[in-house]
């Protein structure tokens, strides 16, 4: 534009959520943008903080699992596992073969769950309406599964230190079984419905892209990570509970973008189907479910951390102990939370139509962000 | 060119296909066993162990106790009891540790209602609240 | 009708004028009302949902009730807002929509306007909705509202060329702007112009879904992104407006998609002739809503870039391409 006829432009300072219903809950993203690019994001974040670590310190272990539940609400289930885990490194428990299955099966569905759901919300921000429905849809026979299990559809609390809380009821372990096949053919369906698409090919395709260093640099986990070529994931690379029984792959693809990410998730779904399978084949026909602890539970003095992988990445815990039946201190390493920190340098210069399939693609959850 | 296709296909196969809609007002929803709604309280039960109001992460749980009428009883029977819905969990943990199941879960969920006051419940209400209870034959 | 419009103007035809108004309205409304029933129905279905179930038989009344409930809701107009032009804006929105209407014929006999340059005249009118929604968008004084409106100015504009240029093909071949004389045509021909005009056909289709704003080309609204674009400050029966605006303009294409290529009223072989016209329109018509609705069930929004390359760079060419072969072929045979 030749000086003369320079028109008077100016930044318009967007302010998208906390009620933006593409933020998946209260985040807030304060984007400069020119016209529809965004030349820079400040994400707002605290709006859901309870300050469980803080409030962790003045409960009992038992009473801490509950509290988990509500930090990655979508997954609760490696939330549990993922504290008294930790909870259990420090006081060296030996946990019951059929309790560690039980804790893999459902985990696993669990994750399958959250992929689900994230599938669902994720293709409702891209604008088309019925996956959403059918994801759930799918959804709801795994949490039909969870609430006959233990009662509860989203806060489990579930997994207690030294084992589970409930032995599978009668013919449980075979409806699982039944819904695995089932399961695989449903993603199959979604494949057919929305992968395929030419449009989402087109949207998801080279936006947002993640290089290696930086996902390493801004230490991203889970599939972030994996969509860069990295095959990192816990459950191989340092397995914990009896994940070293099981064949299974990590999926990665090296685009770095959101259909990287979105095609690993899928991937991930069939691998999670797989350790399931397997798990219930092996899964011991009786046993304990619970370890020998004491009433009172007391860890001994000193610190542990373990992390394990969350659908959403690394979720670690570490408890620093006195001695006492409540920690010391206790600290959460949120994955969704980690994963958000990128979010300002990937959606600098896309517009906005892509921040909301990038913010989409990292797949965050409130809870777990703001803790 | 034929990615949509294969999609419009799949929603027009689904026009036909069961509905999963569960019709919740007029039908009831059947939850399993072990399903986790609103407590029922037995105070004929209640030793006054304390245990309940002890785990309840939220301290939610208010009870007193007192000397029983009955001379040649030992301990306490429960004099209040009292829930408060606002921000009780239902995590489970009560009935987990209570000794005599005199706190046991039931089915029964709904507690909608327009005031916060009535979701403070007392002995009386949750003593009333004894329909679907876990296992119980009701 | 047409007779009445070549009297002199008095008492008697003004209220055939005023009356026949009335009831095309009501139909238009009773369509309205019923689209976004069958709509509702119809993405609950794909959707393994039961859709709307709860007024009256079947949910009947599902969307009376929806209106009447806008009706009464508080008028709120947002302090900041222009005001003139935020009233204003759902009136110039939905005229328009109204009054393309005129020209549509539904059957050889039951017509309003037969004006000699009826396709023209409904292109030239819908496009003043644009400035309707631009109007609405900018006098919300709402970020969201503005890019909104920006955005559908952009894709209403956009796509009014190639949707202009892909029935080109179907004017030439008739040699007649006037819709009655396009059905007739195809009568003549024997077959309806979706199949020499087939190219021509998937770009007003396509084309035509961009102008409506729906999906996949529902960025205007985009309540994922732009939570409901232009719209997002108004409310109640302002708000009804916007909303009967699209939805008459859903009547309005189908209407013209039937008339231009599927052969308006003309029944599919000369000896099912003895249904009215107007079932066999209804049919049509029916089927472009279904397909409509099908896509919206399936499809997920494109970008905003992505469909203004397809507008200039996929359908003009495209279209271009159809008007000239249409055009070299109507010259050598």
């Amino acid at each position: 534009m030749s000086s003369s006829t320079k028109l008077r432009t100016e930044e318009m300072l967007l302010n998208v959520g906390p009620q933006h219903p593409s933020t998946h809950g209260v985040f807030r993203l304060i984007v400069k943008i020119d016209g529809e690019t965004i030349t820079e994001a400040i994400p707002v974040i605290g709006y859901l903080h309870r300050g469980t670590e803080k409030l962790a310190e003045d409960l009992n272990y038992t009473q801490i699992i509950p509290y988990t539940d509500r930090m990655d609400y979508i997954a609760a289930m490696t939330n549990n596992y993922m504290m008294v885990h930790t909870v259990e490194t420090l006081m060296g428990l030996e946990i019951p073969e059929r309790a560690e299955y039980l804790r893999v099966i459902v985990m696993e569905l669990q994750r399958v769950a959250s992929h689900l759901l994230w599938f669902g919300t994720y293709l409702l921000d891209l604008g088309a309406l019925s996956p959403l429905l059918y994801a759930f849809a799918d959804r709801e026979k795994i949490l039909a599964f969870f609430n006959e299990l233990c009662g509860a559809r989203l806060t489990y609390n579930y997994m207690r230190v030294g084992g589970v809380k409930w032995d599978a009821p009668e013919g449980w372990i075979e409806k699982v079984k039944e819904f695995v096949p089932y399961m695989r053919k449903q993603i199959n369906d979604y494949h057919k419905l929305v992968t395929g698409n030419e449009v989402v090919i087109n949207r998801l395709t080279g936006i947002g892209v993640i290089t290696q260093e930086d996902a390493i640099n801004y230490s991203l986990s889970g599939v972030q990570l994996r969509s860069t070529g990295m095959a990192w994931d816990l459950r191989k690379d340092a397995p914990y509970s009896i994940y070293d029984r099981f064949k299974f792959e990590v999926p990665t693809e090296t685009a770095g973008d959101c259909f990287a990410r979105y095609k690993i998730r899928f991937r991930e779904m069939q691998e999670s189907l797989n350790i399931v399978e397997q798990a219930l084949e092996q899964f011991p026909k009786e046993g304990e479910i619970m370890a020998k602890v004491p009433r009172v539970l007391r860890t001994p003095q000193g610190e542990a951390f373990t992390r394990i992988e969350a659908p959403r990445g690394e979720i670690g815990c570490y408890i620093s102990s006195n001695g006492k039946d409540k920690p010391y201190r206790i600290k959460f390493r949120r994955p969704s939370f980690a994963n958000l920190q990128v979010l300002p340098k990937l959606v600098k210069g896309q517009n906005i139509a892509d921040m909301v399939a990038i913010l989409g693609s990292i797949d965050i959850v409130l809870g777990e962000v703001d803790g | 060119m034929l990615g949509f296709a294969k999609g419009m296909a799949y929603t027009f196969k689904q026009l036909t296909k069961k509905k999963v809609t569960h019709m919740y007002p007029d039908q009831e929803m059947v939850w399993p066993e072990r399903f986790r709604g609103i407590q029922h309280f037995a105070p004929e039960k209640c030793i006054v162990c304390n245990q309940c109001a002890r785990i309840c992460p939220t301290n939610c749980i208010n009870l007193i106790g007192k000397k029983s009428e009955d001379p040649n009883k030992k301990g306490k029977v429960i004099d209040t009891y009292d829930i408060n819905f606002e921000i009780c969990i239902l995590c489970d943990l009560c009935t987990e540790v209570c000794p005599t199941e005199a706190i046991v879960m039931t089915t029964n969920f709904e507690l909608a209602s327009y005031s916060r006051d009535e979701l403070f419940k007392n002995l009386e209400w949750l003593d009333d609240n004894n329909t679907n209870v876990r296992g119980g034959d009701a | 009708m047409g007779a009445y419009l070549e009297q002199s103007f008095g008492l008697q035809n003004s209220l055939v004028f005023i009356l026949s108004a009335v009831v095309l309205l009501a139909i238009v409304l009773g369509f309205v009302t019923y689209s976004i029933y069958f709509q509702r129905k119809i993405l609950g279905w794909m959707q393994l949902r039961i859709g709307p179930n709860r007024v009256g038989p079947f949910g009947l009344l599902q969307t009376v009730a929806d209106v009447l409930k806008l009706l009464l809701k508080e008028d709120i107009i947002p302090k900041a807002a222009d005001k003139p032009l935020f009233i204003i804006a759902p009136v110039i929105a939905f005229v328009p929509a109204f009054g393309v209407l005129a020209v549509m014929p539904f059957t050889d006999k039951l017509h309003f306007a037969d004006v000699g340059v009826g396709l023209l005249y409904y292109i030239a009118l819908s496009g003043i909705t644009v400035l309707g929604v631009i109007t609405g968008g900018w006098a919300s004084n709402n970020k969201w509202a503005l890019i909104g409106a920006m955005r559908s100015a952009a894709q209403m504009i956009s796509y009014e060329i190639p949707l202009v240029m892909s029935v080109v093909g179907v004017i030439l071949m008739t040699g007649s702007l006037n819709l009655i004389d396009i059905v007739e045509k195809q009568k003549e021909m024997g077959m309806w112009f979706f199949i020499p005009q087939f190219l021509g056909f998937i770009i007003f289709i396509i084309a035509q879904l961009a102008e409506l704003s729906r999906t996949p080309f529902d960025l205007t609204e985009a309540e994922s992104e732009l939570i409901s674009g232009y719209h997002v400050e108004y409310s109640g029966f302002r708000w009804a407006f916007f909303m009967l605006t699209e939805y008459v303009y859903i009547f309005a294409m189908a209407s013209l998609t039937t008339v231009l290529f599927l052969g308006g009223w003309l029944p599919p072989i000369e000896y099912l002739s003895f249904i009215p016209g107007i079932i066999w329109f209804a049919l049509k018509f029916v089927a472009i809503v279904f397909f409509i609705f099908w896509l919206q069930a399936t499809f997920p929004r494109m970008r905003v870039d992505q469909l203004m390359q397809m507008g200039w760079k996929v359908l003009l060419p495209l279209s271009l391409v159809n008007i000239l072969v249409t055009a070299v072929l109507k010259t050598v045979l």
